[in-house]
């Protein structure tokens, strides 16, 4: 069991290399095989990991030297909110190389390897706790979708995947300056240079810099999620991604972004945290009313999709700044439930999209009769997004509201006013496209669903039911593992 | 092997090298073996570098230093001077049988003038160095004689590079009627009778070093230079001369506490600044392949001393490890250029090289992404080394800027790499790429492999660095007079 957290990240990215090699000769279905043969190996391993470890906190632990001069180790630990979020990286995975048979026939070997190394990359994210790994894997899960957008993203690709990748690695960069303040500060308290987390954990509670380098964490992560100020890159990159990528972006990469914020920055900076908790509500707020009026406005579905999808990740900000526990646990629910549901929209604007040549709804229309299947998919997920009870994104929001209560009444108010739009835009967005006169020409079928859309779609709308009714186990598992010295017996033994 | 000389050992056989090289254009021409002669003589001195050295003092007054920091940054040295060697092989230019020979002898002049520079303690030693590392380039500038810009280049070098030199020697000069001392340090300009004629030569002898080491307000020359001279040439000036003049900086530095605000140490952040923001706005112009790496070269120099700056444990470790990873990615992207397409230096020539050629336009990714610093490359792990000197030594404002100016600089690399990944607009012919020569090929896949290696297990390298925590030595007898 020692190996199996590297594994997680080791697994997708030489599944990847293999599926890339196996493209080199042979039949064009061997890359796509072999992909799904590896995230079928992962979903074993975190069943394994998911049975065999127990409890709350910290629940598996490796680690190796790596640079030993300069205190940089191979450390991974796992508590429930690394394990809830690396299952629902597996479940958006799936889809995305499940789905890309039709579109993809150009290179699809490299396209699987550069798939699965983004989802190694982020598997490495929510597992790492040396900060230098981190920091190394959060630069690392950017580039292989960088040649994705490039490679096979829609016709204004070029300028827009330069204004992802400069927004967000420039963000990582003042990251990469807080965690070396960090690790500087502590040594020069203690004299040993280490990036351990938990180390430097105790570091950044103490010291009277903490809040500035707060900061340079807080402007990455809300960069990538992303919060209302830094979100400039966000629709245009999800509207020009060919479908598996804004999958990827939208349903688990915006969730790296919040996972540092419970992580690195409410945890870590707890006094520091509750100063800026403010701003961020307020700016959360803003940032859920704002978008999805922006959200109201927008023809293109990939953009209704974007703006509402920045508008939702508002309520995790809420949650997560309210300090609150119930708000952090609603977090979570939220992250998986908005992963879930955003990815399953894009999976089916992607195919709409290709049945019928365009994303701008003032060419669309009256779909219902052609894809009944698809449009009755598309009717429950546009209600999950508008958080109709029942369904899981009805409890992420009802928690993180719960949360902020406690904080700020008006605030709470002025968030939960944001139902109220998102249900304009969503049922205006489902009523263009579905509903009302037929506007393509000729009312011939546009092609029945494969079975794996069916499944999948299918497989999201159980999950989220299920945690619409029954959230209980996530929410178990959705408390942060502590950080207190004496809870550390995994995370304290020395890797070297 | 100890040896006893008054020589560094490579120094010596470096300049044995030349002698047998001249001795066998003398004889009689023959490109094909000269070359062989020149790449022995690299090797050898190579090898020398590693043999310990004793150095015989010749009167009171040393002229090198064998310490650590010599031989690290004389094998940086020796090892660019091999891979330049290597991809100027079947270059058009150096094929010429009338001078082909001379070539490989300007090659070997201009490492010894950089190793000799390396080592050097003495003003003297110094300064001798640097103009024969100087004035073979000029003739390497000017090699490829039938072209018009080869010579812009090289006037453009030698009247830059004559007033850079006049300027060292005025500061020497300066430092030597302060101190009645020729050692190559910086005069420590509390004690002095007359600080500001100390201070006058320091920044004087430090404007020298600026301006061949072309930063940001001194580097007008760089872009013209790279552009006008062949591929390997262009390799030369950007990586081997800048190894050996960051090398001897850092030594004339040793004795100045860079913590202290004083005018030298005001012009050394005024001019990081510079070349940081300067260096990389140049580049973000471009659209020629080689002004685009003189920019990043540029900006490059600023991030080194941004880590120069910052006196304490990591500096001196983090610029050996910087410059590593600097030499090794521009040299790739120029050993890529002379193999794959001498003729298109104009980015736009590189589109659809995916396609094209596979796997040279993913060495060339890979360099960028060095010179970019993202993981997994190497540059990465070296810019991270870098900016914890920076923050170990309370450097926040420049680190800053060293952020704000590396968005910039993602910018322009990773637009090498979106064109390399589109199609060509249909309106523009297609340059023909050539295949590059075995050895220029594996010099390629060497270098590609180092960059990731070296990216994803930095540890070997930065154990190397380790030694080079000590300080370079001042020479023995430091307190006394000449």
């Amino acid at each position: 069991m020692m190996f199996a957290l590297p594994a997680l990240v080791a697994l997708p990215f030489f599944g990847g290399l293999a599926a890339w090699l196996s493209d080199l000769r042979g039949p064009a279905r061997t890359p796509w095989l072999v992909s799904l043969v590896t995230l079928a190996l992962q979903a074993l391993l975190l069943v394994d990991l998911s049975a065999t470890t127990f409890g709350p906190g910290w629940r598996a632990h490796f680690a190796a030297p790596w640079v030993s001069m300069l205190g940089i180790d191979i450390r991974f630990d796992m508590d429930g909110v690394s394990l809830v979020l690396l299952w629902l990286n597996l479940l958006i995975a799936i889809p995305t190389v499940l789905l890309c048979t039709r579109h993809v026939r150009d290179r699809p070997g490299l396209y699987q390897f550069l798939l699965l190394a983004t989802i190694a990359g982020v598997n490495g994210v929510f597992l790492s706790t040396d900060m230098f790994l981190f920091f190394c894997f959060w630069e690392l899960m950017l580039l292989p979708l960088f040649g994705v957008l490039l490679i096979w993203g829609h016709a204004d690709r070029a300028r827009v995947t330069l204004k992802f990748f400069l927004f967000t690695q420039g963000s990582g960069l003042l990251m990469l300056l807080s965690i070396l303040a960090l690790a500087v500060i502590n040594a020069h308290d203690t004299g040993v240079l280490t990036f351990n987390y938990f180390v430097l954990a105790q570091v950044a509670g103490h010291s009277f810099l903490a809040p500035t380098i707060m900061l340079g964490f807080l402007i990455a992560f809300a960069v990538k999620m992303p919060m209302l100020p830094f979100h400039v890159w966000q629709p245009d990159t999800y509207a020009e991604s060919p479908t598996a990528a804004s999958v990827l972006l939208a349903g688990i990469l915006s969730k790296t972004g919040a996972y540092g914020m419970i992580r690195f920055v409410a945890q870590m900076f707890p006094s520091a945290t509750a100063q800026i908790a403010p701003l961020m509500i307020a700016l959360g707020v803003i940032g859920i009313l704002y978008c999805a009026w922006l959200a109201v406005a927008q023809d293109d579905v990939k953009r209704v999709i974007a703006y509402s999808s920045i508008s939702h990740l508002g309520y995790i900000v809420l949650g997560v700044f309210s300090g609150t526990r119930v708000g952090t646990e609603g977090a979570v629910i939220q992250m998986v439930a908005h992963g879930l549901s955003t990815g399953a929209l894009f999976i089916i604007a992607g195919f709409v999209e290709e049945r019928t040549g365009t994303r701008d709804m003032r060419r669309l229309g009256g779909l219902w009769p052609a894809m009944p299947q698809f449009s009755a998919f598309a009717m429950f997920f546009t209600a999950a997004s508008l958080g109709l009870p029942g369904i899981g994104n009805f409890v992420g929001e009802f928690m993180t509201l719960l949360g902020a209560w406690q904080i700020s009444h008006v605030a709470t108010f002025l968030a939960a006013f944001g139902a109220v739009l998102s249900s304009v835009y969503a049922l205006t967005m489902m009523k263009r496209i579905f509903y009302g006169p037929a506007v393509i020409e000729g009312s011939q079928p546009l092609g029945a669903p494969s079975t794996p859309h069916l499944a999948v779609l299918g497989v999201a709308t159980v999950l989220l039911l299920v945690l619409g009714f029954y959230p209980q186990p996530v929410l178990d598992l959705s408390t942060p593992g502590s950080l207190h010295p004496q809870s550390l017996s995994l995370a304290e033994e020395p890797a070297r | 092997m100890m040896s006893f000389s008054f020589l560094p050992n490579a120094v010596l056989v470096l300049c044995v090298g030349a002698l047998v090289q001249m001795l066998g254009v003398a004889i009689g021409r023959n490109v094909a073996r000269d070359a062989v002669i020149g790449l022995l003589v690299l090797v050898a001195s190579l090898v020398a570098v590693s043999m310990p050295t004793v150095l015989y003092m010749a009167g009171s007054v040393a002229l090198f230093a064998p310490d650590v920091w010599a031989s690290y940054s004389a094998v940086l040295i020796i090892l660019s001077a091999i891979a330049i060697h290597i991809m100027s092989w079947r270059n058009a230019v150096v094929s010429d049988a009338t001078v082909g020979s001379e070539y490989y002898l300007l090659l070997t002049l201009a490492t010894l003038g950089g190793v000799s520079m390396t080592g050097a303690v003495h003003d003297v030693s110094f300064f001798l160095g640097l103009e024969t590392l100087s004035l073979p380039l000029l003739g390497l500038i000017a090699f490829r004689n039938g072209r018009i810009d080869a010579g812009e280049a090289a006037m453009k070098y030698i009247v830059l590079s004559g007033v850079a030199s006049a300027m060292l020697l005025f500061g020497f000069a300066l430092t030597y009627l302060e101190t009645g001392s020729l050692r190559f340090i910086a005069p420590n300009t509390g004690d002095m009778p007359e600080p500001l004629l100390a201070t006058m030569g320091t920044v004087l002898v430090l404007s020298g070093m600026f301006f061949k080491l072309s930063a940001v307000p001194f580097h007008l020359w760089l872009a013209d230079v790279l552009e006008g001279t062949s591929i390997p040439v262009a390799a030369l000036v950007a990586v081997l001369s800048k190894i050996a003049l960051f090398a001897a900086m850092v030594r004339y530095f040793a004795s100045v506490n860079l913590y202290m605000s004083g005018p030298a140490t005001n012009e050394v952040i005024a001019v990081a600044i510079l070349s940081m923001v300067g260096g990389n706005l140049l580049a973000l112009v471009q659209t020629d392949l080689r002004r685009m790496l003189a920019g990043s070269s540029i900006a490059h120099i600023g991030y080194l001393l941004v880590a120069f700056l910052s006196p304490g444990p990591l500096s001196f470790a983090s610029s050996a490890f910087y410059l590593a990873a600097y030499s090794v990615s521009t040299l790739g992207i120029f050993a890529l250029m002379a193999g794959i397409m001498p003729q298109g230096t104009d980015i736009r020539d590189w589109h659809g090289m995916f396609r094209r050629r596979p796997m040279a336009a993913a060495a060339m990714s890979i360099m960028l992404l060095s010179l970019a610093g993202i993981p997994p490359a190497v540059g990465f792990f070296a810019k991270f080394y870098i900016a914890a000197a920076g923050m170990a030594g309370g450097r926040l404002g420049l680190l800053l800027i060293l952020v704000m100016s590396s968005v910039i600089g993602l910018y322009y690399y990773l637009r090498v790499i979106r064109i390399m990944l589109m199609p060509a607009p249909v309106e523009r012919p297609e340059r023909e790429v050539t295949s590059p020569w075995f050895g220029n090929g594996a010099l390629i896949a060497v270098l590609a492999c180092v960059t990731l290696l070296f990216g994803v297990f930095p540890g070997t390298l930065v154990d190397l660095g380790r030694n080079l925590i000590v300080m370079p030595s001042p020479p023995p007898g430091s307190s006394g007079q000449p």
